[in-house]
């Protein structure tokens, strides 16, 4: 191996040596630095290979053939390497980014370039106290030069913060270190830990100075504000060093010094750190300038490490893994958020759609994102898991809790961003990346998969890179030069097969959930056969939440479970960002979404008691008092998604603006994954007190006023695809208040609305995105008279709403007639009557799905509309046919469910004789009410024909309300605000208070964030102010404790 | 000898911060900090100092063999020399910006450089 | 106003700070065990009559390739910005008025006498006072006071970076040279350590303060000539 001495040598040589060189010489100039950077990262990585594949020991490297204590060691091992390697590759990326500049400004430059790198590898593998402060110094003199790399006016100011700040941070760092030799009588730090230093006398006062300086390097909130202007101004490709190698080095710096410090240093450590995560989170979420925002991101995450290092006496082995995952997600996600930012022309957030129609760097771009966010497949995924897990089993909840909200904040910029990318305004100017330029950033795109692959190999758990539902979701990324057609006959084939390949192995209840989820997916995927082209970015997302779905429903242990969770909750916002104004609903979703991720992940942490390892069987043995604890963060963690009341405000935006194949899954599939959940949670978990309040109480309450809620709401609405969200909302809560009754037929109930809200909403979706892509609207009152037009989306809305009303004799019925046996067996009056109330509401708004879009007067604009696409028409038909054959046989599915619910609760099955199914109140026999319905029905149907022989057809004309002035259009429909006197009956109880709150939850965090970030006035000398504060406020502190 | 020497220095440090904190002027700023920077230097020697011995050179009335009885600390004054060094190397660098920074706005007010901020 | 009570009442906690270390100072009777090493082994193993110069050259060498590469890297970035600014060029700038018989005449005498006091200064290193970067200093008045005798003279930036280069190549070079030859990097025993207190001893000590000498000196040259061109008039 070639010793690590050459990495310092080989750099500062090459500087010293370009100073030889022509001024002229720049291609020549340019091709050694590049060289020199190459051989280093060669160096390092040949022994990175060395310590994690061969399993070499750690080497010592001796100065001045001297031993080590007197004269300045190195030493390089695993970590060491690692970081080496990302130092030289970060900066001859940057190099290689920095082309142009770079023989502009001429060999100087790649001079200081060079000496930033070696002096990095100096922070990194110095044992040296003092030779440490000397390679800081380098950093902060070549800082100061490469800030001048940039074009901005601004930099030269940010640049003197820098220095004035950092001759503050030596001052104190050199009293420090000489004091800490005049105690320990060593400069070197493994002697200093040795002699335990900040026991000895006037030690700690040492230790503190050289701590709290080397953090400042870290730019820790308060005294960063220096740190956040270099990010505003500097060239993207040094903040990418800046902000992903210098940090990373710092942050090792730290870890030595940690090292003497001991155990009473690290609380103090965690505390900096934390603060740091969750301030700086707060304070970019006002941010406009993407680089400051990436800014106060960077000093988030190091902060998040910071604290991961501070957690070390509970993290013990593990924290390598941990540190490291989130380490290398924010070099990469973040070096290459910079190399991308200056593609970008304009420093506004927004200006970012210039990626859009540039695949390549929007896939870049999305992959930066997740690992920022901490999204499997990538390290920062697995290393949240291990450091929640081994949070909560150690109790440190608080702690726990602000890393989580930490995190949701970040996650909400970042996806915030990504939208304004998806669905900002067009861009005024396509960019045209150089070549040089683009394929940096693809090298760390996929370096950051390379890095997932690896953490996933590395985890005690599931490689996810290597599940075959993943894998098959992102082959489409490689498929996506293929028509449309073709994409979607394969993920048909794709969801097939994998229900086909799992049929063996599920239960009862995996059985249904499996066949909605993967055959009802690839149903409502032959809708998608009418788009056109190769609709780019739909079938990695759409598969990529089928692979999450696939995974989720045959998961053992909570972590497939959670990462299966992840994985569909990504999938599905890119789809749901797909629709044409879905950009806020979107992004609610996402956050709602992650929210309760980040709860249902604190709950199985908190289960597991620190076990990172742990089945979701195992739920059953959950001691008291955490069980309701447990049982509340997963519940409510599952109620996200299935959109509960008080956790509802995304559902509306977000189905209603999806796509029209998109609706569907979104509406019918997804909303069944927290169903599921919930399924899970209470056949494990089962009943629970907390403080003596029964637990699956509250759940029935929730169900039920979801239930009355959302069906009031639906009823108010204009759009009709709005309506059919809210009344998703009701729907959910007819679940969920099955499931909370604890009982064998409110299971059953619940079950059956998994399947039934499955087949009738996927359908009504798909009728009503069919009249609306052929009418332009969703707006029924700009509907009308379309029977004769559009007879088959016709006879599939009649039949979709007979069936979700739960009038004979269509399967809805059936989960009526279940429904109400149930409720006869709650134990709770109340939420009964309420969920017993909100059945005749959905009349209301089904009702008008016929009456205002098929019945009345056709518009005039619509004379020429033809039928919805056939491929649109096809599901549906398969639909009715499914809910006939349903209706005619239950059995065919609820028989084995109700052998199978009957494992926990044995009372109160169904007797299933023949055709006829009994329960405690009565019976059902599908077969006889069919035959008894449709006599009817065709009987009246013929006295119809029979009298309407000489109905005579109304001209169109409308009616306007007397004494009303129509100030707009819209108001002269007799269909708009149809149900006027009920709103304002019941209008109170649609005001939207739950969204107020939301909205003021996000406004007060807004307003407190952009109080905040005045703080940090611009002003050099303040800056400096707030670091001296920072240090004594420390030092008062530490005083006290 | 050695507190007062230490006394000292800790005092020139605070009279340095103090002038760079509250001098607007740019140039008084980078002149403050190098009499902290003075006052650090004055501290690191003044901690390698023992009382009643000689300079660590070896010569002919100070052999070898007596050198460990007889000398002071020579750590620290090795140490001074580097940090003097980068002193001057960040004193230069600052008063390289300052020439940039009068030249792009004509001002040497600190308070007048605050484009970038929240 | 507010500003600076501000500023008061932090320092004073800082001064608080500093009391605390004041207060616990104790300075030792004896050498600590790194100081003892060096008094008692710098004369057998190194070979220098000046330990510190044996503490920054060979055992703390590491620590003196930094320090030269900060003034390599303050003089490559001050070339820099300033070298992005305006340039004058000797034409466009007006008359100065001449500098006096006494300064001219005197720097015409001193600046030899300066340069060999420096270079005497920085080969002695390991054996009196003094050192490289002593030398390096005394060598760069010589240049400051040739520029203080006429502003407008000019250096060639080609020359200074090229000794700057060249020595601090051979610094990093000998480093290397102990890797192979010696018990590591930066062993100053590739050259045999010779007599205590004479010239040609402390092995390669000599060559490498010379050339840090050389390089200091060309560095502060060049930072003073970079701000001397710049200089506005």
């Amino acid at each position: 191996m070639v010793s690590p001495i050459f990495i310092i040598a080989a750099g500062l040589g090459t500087a010293f040596l370009l100073g030889l060189l022509r001024d002229e010489w720049r291609a020549a100039a340019y091709g050694l630095t590049l060289a020199a950077l190459a051989g280093t990262a060669a160096i390092a990585g040949g022994w990175l290979w060395a310590f994690a594949i061969d399993g070499a020991a750690p080497v010592e490297i001796l100065t001045a053939g001297t031993p080590a204590p007197f004269a300045i060691n190195l030493r390089l091992g695993l970590p060491e390497a690692a970081l080496l390697l990302l130092a030289n590759l970060t900066g001859l990326l940057s190099a290689v980014y920095l082309k142009d500049t770079l023989s502009h400004l001429g060999r100087r430059a790649m001079a200081v370039l060079l000496i930033i790198v070696m002096a990095m590898g100096g922070i990194i593998l110095t044992r040296d106290l003092f030779n440490l402060f000397v390679f800081f110094e380098l950093i902060v003199i070549s800082t100061g030069g490469l800030i001048l790399l940039s074009a901005e006016r601004h930099a030269l100011g940010a640049g003197f913060k820098y220095l004035i700040v950092s001759q503050l941070i030596t001052i104190l760092l050199l009293i420090g270190i000489i004091f800490a030799y005049h105690a320990a009588g060593t400069l070197n730090i493994d002697g200093m830990a040795a002699a335990s230093l900040v026991m000895l006398k006037g030690g700690s006062l040492a230790f503190f100075l050289i701590f709290i300086a080397v953090v400042a390097e870290l730019k820790p909130v308060p005294a960063n504000g220096w740190a956040l202007d270099i990010y505003e101004a500097a060239h993207p490709a040094f903040s990418a060093i800046f902000s992903a190698a210098v940090a990373s080095a710092s942050l090792f710096a730290v870890d030595k010094l940690l090292l003497i410090g001991g155990p009473a240093w690290l609380p103090v450590a965690t505390a900096i750190g934390i603060i740091s995560f969750v301030a700086s989170n707060l304070l970019a979420l006002p941010q406009t300038n993407d680089r400051r925002m990436l800014g106060y991101s960077s000093v988030g995450q190091v902060g998040l490490i910071l604290t991961v290092l501070g957690q070390r006496d509970i993290l013990g082995d593990s924290t390598l893994f941990i540190a490291g995952g989130i380490l290398f997600s924010h070099a990469v996600a973040k070096a290459g958020l910079f190399w991308l930012s200056g593609l970008v022309a304009g420093r506004n957030l927004q200006d970012w759609s210039a990626l859009r129609g540039q695949p390549l760097l929007i896939f870049a771009f999305v992959t930066f994102l997740a690992m920022l966010s901490g999204l499997p497949p990538f390290p920062g995924f697995y290393a949240k898991w291990e450091l929640i897990h081994l949070l909560a089993g150690h109790g440190r909840l608080v702690l726990l809790a602000l890393i989580l909200f930490g995190a949701l904040l970040e996650a909400g910029y970042l996806f915030r961003w990504f939208g304004y990318i998806i669905k900002g305004e067009q861009p005024t100017e396509v960019i045209v990346p150089a070549r040089h330029k683009l394929s940096v950033a693809m090298i760390a795109a996929l370096a950051g998969w390379a890095l997932g692959y690896l953490w996933g190999g590395l985890s005690a758990h599931n490689n996810l890179l290597q599940t075959l539902p993943l894998l098959f979701a992102l082959g489409f990324l490689l498929l996506e030069w293929l028509p449309a057609w073709i994409k979607n006959s394969l993920a048909i084939a794709g969801l097939v097969a994998w229900f086909i390949l799992g049929y063996p192995g599920y239960d009862p209840l995996q059985l249904i959930f499996a066949t909605i989820m993967l055959l009802g997916g690839a149903l409502i995927l032959m809708a998608s056969y009418h788009a056109q082209g190769r609709r780019v970015g739909f079938y990695p997302s759409a598969m990529l939440m089928y692979a999450g779905l696939a995974m989720l429903i045959v998961a053992k242990d909570s972590f497939n479970f959670f990462a299966a969770w992840e994985l569909l909750t990504v999938g599905s916002y890119f789809l749901i960002l797909r629709g044409k104004h879905s950009e806020p609903h979107a992004l609610s979703y996402i956050v709602f979404s992650l929210g309760g991720a980040f709860l249902i992940l604190a709950g199985f942490a908190l289960a597991a008691q620190g076990n990172s390892q742990f089945s979701i069987e195992a739920l059953r043995q959950v001691a008291q008092p955490l069980a309701p604890w447990v049982f509340v963060l997963l519940a409510i963690g599952f109620m996200t998604k299935t959109a509960a009341i008080g956790l509802h405000i995304w559902l509306p935006g977000a189905h209603a603006e999806a796509e029209t194949d998109v609706s569907p899954m979104v509406s019918g599939i997804l909303l069944k994954a927290g169903l599921f959940g919930l399924f899970m949670l209470l056949m494990h978990m089962g009943k629970q007190q907390l403080y003596g309040v029964e637990l699956t109480h509250v759940l029935m309450w929730i169900g039920a006023l979801s239930a009355l809620i959302g069906n009031l709401l639906a009823i108010f609405q204009e759009d009709a695809k709005r309506l059919l969200a809210y009344s998703s909302i009701g729907q959910m809560g007819y679940a969920l208040f099955g499931l909370a009754m604890m009982n064998h037929l409110g299971w059953l109930m619940a079950l059956m609305f998994v399947i039934n809200h499955y087949i009738y909403k996927s359908m009504l979706f798909l009728s009503v995105g069919g009249i609306a892509k052929r009418t332009g609207t969703r707006l029924m009152y700009k509907m009308g008279g379309l029977i004769t037009l559009m007879p088959l989306s016709f006879i599939a809305v009649l039949i979709g709403i007979i069936a979700m009303s739960g009038v004979p004799p269509l399967s809805g019925f059936g989960g009526r007639w279940i429904f109400y046996n149930a409720i006869m067996t709650a134990e709770y009056r109340l939420p009964m009557i309420l969920i017993f109330l909100s059945g005749p509401i959905a009349f209301l708004y089904l009702f008008r799905l016929i009456h205002t879009i098929f019945l009345g007067q056709l518009k005039d604009e619509h004379r020429k509309i033809k039928e919805a696409p056939f491929w649109i028409l096809l599901p549906q038909f398969i639909y009715v046919v499914c809910l006939m054959v349903f209706a005619l046989v239950p059995g065919l599915a609820l028989r084995r469910v109700d052998a199978y619910i009957s494992q926990f609760f044995p009372q109160g099955a169904l007797n299933w004789e023949g055709l006829t199914i009994t329960s405690d109140y009565g019976y059902w026999s599908p077969v006889s009410i069919m035959v008894v319905v449709g006599v009817i029905f065709m009987t009246l149907f013929a006295w119809l024909l029979f009298v309407n022989r000489k109905a005579q057809k109304v001209k169109q004309f409308n009616i306007v309300f007397a004494g009303e002035r129509p100030f707009r259009p819209e108001t002269t429909h007799f269909a708009w605000n149809f149900f006027a006197p009920y709103r304002k009956a019941l209008g109170f109880l649609t005001q939207p208070l739950v969204t107020g709150f939301w909205e003021t939850l996000t406004d007060l965090l807004h307003t407190a964030a952009d109080v905040a970030r005045r703080f940090y006035t611009g002003n050099a000398q303040i800056y400096a102010i707030h670091f001296l504060a920072f240090v004594v406020v420390l030092f008062l502190l530490s005083r006290g404790v | 000898m050695a507190h007062i020497a230490l006394a000292t220095g800790f005092i020139l440090i605070l009279i340095g911060l103090y002038g760079a904190l509250t001098n607007r002027n740019i140039l008084r700023m980078i002149v403050s900090f190098t009499v902290a920077d003075t006052g650090v230097n004055l501290v690191i020697v003044a901690v390698g100092y023992l009382r009643g011995r000689t300079a660590p050179i070896l010569d002919a009335t100070l052999p070898a063999a007596e050198a460990a009885a007889r000398i002071i600390d020579p750590v620290p004054q090795a140490l001074v020399l580097t940090a003097i060094v980068i002193g001057v190397g960040i004193t230069a660098l600052m008063l390289a910006y300052a020439y940039k920074l009068h030249e792009t706005k004509g001002s040497l007010d600190i308070a007048d450089y605050r484009e970038l901020k929240w | 106003m507010i500003k600076r009570f501000t500023v008061l009442l932090l320092l004073a906690g800082v001064g608080t700070l500093f009391a605390g270390l004041l207060l616990g100072y104790s300075p030792d009777g004896e050498l600590n065990a790194t100081a003892r090493y060096y008094a008692d082994h710098t004369a057998p193993d190194i070979g220098a009559a000046n330990i510190v110069t044996a503490i920054i050259v060979t055992y703390r060498g590491l620590d003196t390739l930094g320090e030269v590469t900060v003034l390599f890297l303050t003089a490559a970035i001050v070339g820099l910005v300033l070298a992005r600014g305006r340039r004058r060029t000797r034409t466009e700038q007006r008359e100065l008025p001449p500098s006096g018989e006494l300064l001219t005449t005197g720097s015409r005498l001193l600046v030899p006498l300066i340069l060999l006091l420096g270079v005497y200064v920085f080969v002695n290193g390991h054996l009196t006072p003094g050192g490289g970067f002593q030398g390096g200093a005394i060598l760069a008045s010589a240049i400051l006071l040739m520029l203080l005798t006429d502003p407008l003279r000019r250096f060639s930036h080609r020359l200074i970076s090229a000794l700057e280069s060249t020595s601090g190549l051979v610094f990093v070079g000998i480093g290397l040279l102990g890797v192979f030859f010696a018990g590591g990097f930066l062993d100053n025993r590739i050259l045999p350590i010779g007599n205590l207190g004479s010239l040609f001893s402390a092995g390669v000590i000599p060559v490498i303060y010379s050339f840090i000498g050389l390089k200091v000196g060309a560095e502060f040259s060049s930072m003073l000539v970079s701000l001397s061109e710049t200089e506005d008039s």
